[in-house]
């Protein structure tokens, strides 16, 4: 029936795309092409890790640094955890160190962005177009 | 264990002294080797070890050669003007 697998369809996307969120390179293990997923979760991780190094955990901060925390929550949901650490604990980091945190764990977040979009659009080319295509 | 525990949470709560000098430019450069290996991870249509690194590399380099002669036109145009 073709409003069931539709269905099935759209679900498959979501879970694509609520994967690659939740984990940088899920969604891309999870349509079987592992060997990106794995290339994904090392690069984001190590990026978003790299700018925490630099600016500390204080550059995840939903108050003063709203336009970086948007790209930045794209990395994981996980990362509003990060933001509640750094205003529950009034941690803060100004100059440099902040501005190279930021576009570090921004510019990770907009990659995973990009990594989402592209595991979604391999699933849909995968449910739509016929095998050997 | 908690020795490995306590350095990385120090590490995580203390920023790094990064002076406004020329040599914090070289920040840029782990990041351009990571947006060039994400952005070759979702462009090439198969994952061959060989072909994906000189891609990356090839990306990466042109990142990086850009930026610079985007650099030295900005830096000839400030010489010019002032």
């Amino acid at each position: 029936m073709p409003p069931r697998s539709k269905d099935t369809n759209l679900v498959l996307l979501l879970s694509v795309a609520l994967l690659g969120w939740l984990i940088p390179g899920a969604g891309h293990f999870l349509i079987k092409e592992r060997a990106r997923g794995i290339i994904i979760f090392v690069a984001i991780v190590l990026t978003f890790a790299i700018g925490l190094y630099i600016g500390s955990v204080a550059v995840v901060n939903p108050v003063t640094g709203k336009i970086a925390y948007a790209a930045q929550i794209m990395n994981s949901p996980f990362v509003a955890v990060i933001g509640r650490i750094t205003i529950d604990n009034h941690y803060e980091v100004f100059g440099k160190p902040n501005e190279i945190g930021q576009i570090y764990t921004s510019i990770a977040g907009l990659l995973n962005l990009l990594c989402i979009v592209n595991a979604v659009y391999l699933a849909h080319l995968r449910k739509t177009q016929p095998a050997g295509a | 264990m908690s020795f490995i525990t306590t350095g990385i949470m120090a590490n995580l709560i203390t920023p790094e002294r990064i002076g406004v000098t020329g040599l914090s430019m070289l920040w840029l450069l782990p990041l351009s080797l990571s947006i060039a290996v994400v952005y070759k991870a979702t462009k090439v249509k198969e994952i061959r070890a060989v072909n994906f690194i000189r891609e990356s590399v090839v990306l990466f380099g042109s990142i990086v050669v850009f930026m610079a002669v985007i650099a030295l036109a900005l830096f000839a145009l400030a010489w010019l003007v002032t």
